[in-house]
């Protein structure tokens, strides 16, 4: 039950919690996109000689992206739950100090069902930008490169 | 007869180095037979890193053709390349390469978890390859917790475990102590004995050549004995 369906809900809340949900999206795009590519640069980077060492002893590149596209969407999901339970306690926050406890139950559908779904599926689009950029760098990586003298 | 593994006819290789072009490899001919153990021996930089890149399949030769276990590697495509180092070919790098949050026995599975062996057989192969090279019962720890030469030891369990016919090393024990070094190769000599891999071994340590049944000596990208 969303808390601007209860009958008599004031414009106000109406528009508070339509900010609320711009202001989630917004957020949870930005730091899913933020959080996919900067991991896959991260992964590909830090990782070059790990990489080319498994090329080295006979990884293809389907089994190098494999490995990397399942950290990418393991670490996408958990940043997502991250988030998740950042916007619990932002509403727990929000609540305890702006809402008596008897309206509670009535705030408590900020976090709604369809909002979460949206964020998932933004979660998991985001990741296309990390894979595609994991997919570009692990076909260029040599495995030479695992025979070069580390520093 | 004995059967050739290497057969390397008219092999080129030049690099472009800020505008100067450099003759890695020249008009390189040489066969090395299975089961034996060879030693490429030379100054730094006079094409052994290069000449073990294009034995392996690492590097392409601009000319010329590599002949491993019967099959020209120099026209083979990149996934056919990894399917050969999988199955035929064993690599011991001079930094160990091995992955540091993965212990000792899963950095020597690694090698086969993309393969359709069950689990159990390639934790029984791994065990196989970590006894064969002294080294089980440090399984489970982590390559930051072992000294240099278990390091190494790692690394050639893992070069092992899929049995390759070829095993190539580059410098193996550049990053050891002597006395690791001469453990290292005594190990290798015992493991091709053992097993019957072609072994070669690039170094510019001329006390170290004693280890094979053969030396190639390179000098200036040429083959000069």
């Amino acid at each position: 039950m969303l808390f601007s369906s209860v009958a008599g809900a004031k414009p106000w809340i109406i528009e508070v919690e339509k900010e609320a949900a711009i202001i989630s999206l917004v957020l949870s795009a930005v730091i899913s996109i933020s959080l996919s590519v900067f991991y896959a640069w991260i992964i590909t980077n830090y990782r070059r000689t790990e990489i080319a060492t498994l090329k080295c002893i006979g990884y293809t590149n389907n089994n190098v992206r494999i490995i990397i596209v399942g950290e990418l969407i393991w670490v996408t999901m958990f940043s997502f739950f991250i988030v998740f339970e950042l916007l619990i306690h932002i509403v727990a926050f929000t609540a305890y100090f702006y809402y008596t406890a008897e309206r509670l139950p009535e705030f408590s559908p900020f976090i709604r069902f369809g909002p979460l779904l949206i964020t998932i599926a933004l979660f998991l689009v985001a990741q296309i930008g990390g894979i595609l950029l994991a997919y570009q760098r692990v076909l260029r990586l040599r495995p030479i490169i695992a025979l070069r003298i580390q520093k | 007869m004995k059967e050739i593994m290497i057969k390397c006819e008219g092999v080129h290789k030049e690099f472009r180095l800020r505008g100067n072009i450099i003759r890695a490899l020249i008009d390189v001919n040489l066969e090395i037979e299975a089961g034996e153990f060879v030693m490429v021996q030379g100054p730094t930089g006079c094409g052994k890193t290069t000449l073990l890149n294009v034995m392996s399949g690492l590097d392409l030769p601009d000319e010329g053709s590599v002949i491993l276990d019967g099959e020209d590697i120099a026209r083979a495509n990149e996934d056919r390349l990894s399917n050969i180092r999988r199955q035929k070919i064993g690599f011991v790098f001079q930094d160990f390469n091995l992955v540091e949050n993965l212990t000792a026995i899963e950095n020597v599975e690694a090698l086969l978890w993309p393969t359709v062996l069950r689990t159990k057989e390639i934790e029984d192969r791994a065990i196989a390859a970590l006894r064969a090279v002294d080294v089980l019962e440090r399984k489970d720890h982590y390559p930051g917790d072992l000294s240099g030469g278990e390091r190494q030891r790692v690394g050639m369990a893992r070069a092992i475990i899929h049995q390759p016919r070829v095993l190539f090393g580059d410098e193996i024990t550049g990053n050891l102590d002597p006395v690791s070094g001469r453990n290292v190769m005594e190990l290798l000599k015992k493991l091709n004995k053992d097993l019957g891999t072609t072994m070669v071994i690039v170094t510019h340590d001329s006390n170290l050549v004693q280890y094979g049944d053969r030396v190639i000596k390179m000098d200036h990208g040429r083959v000069v004995r």
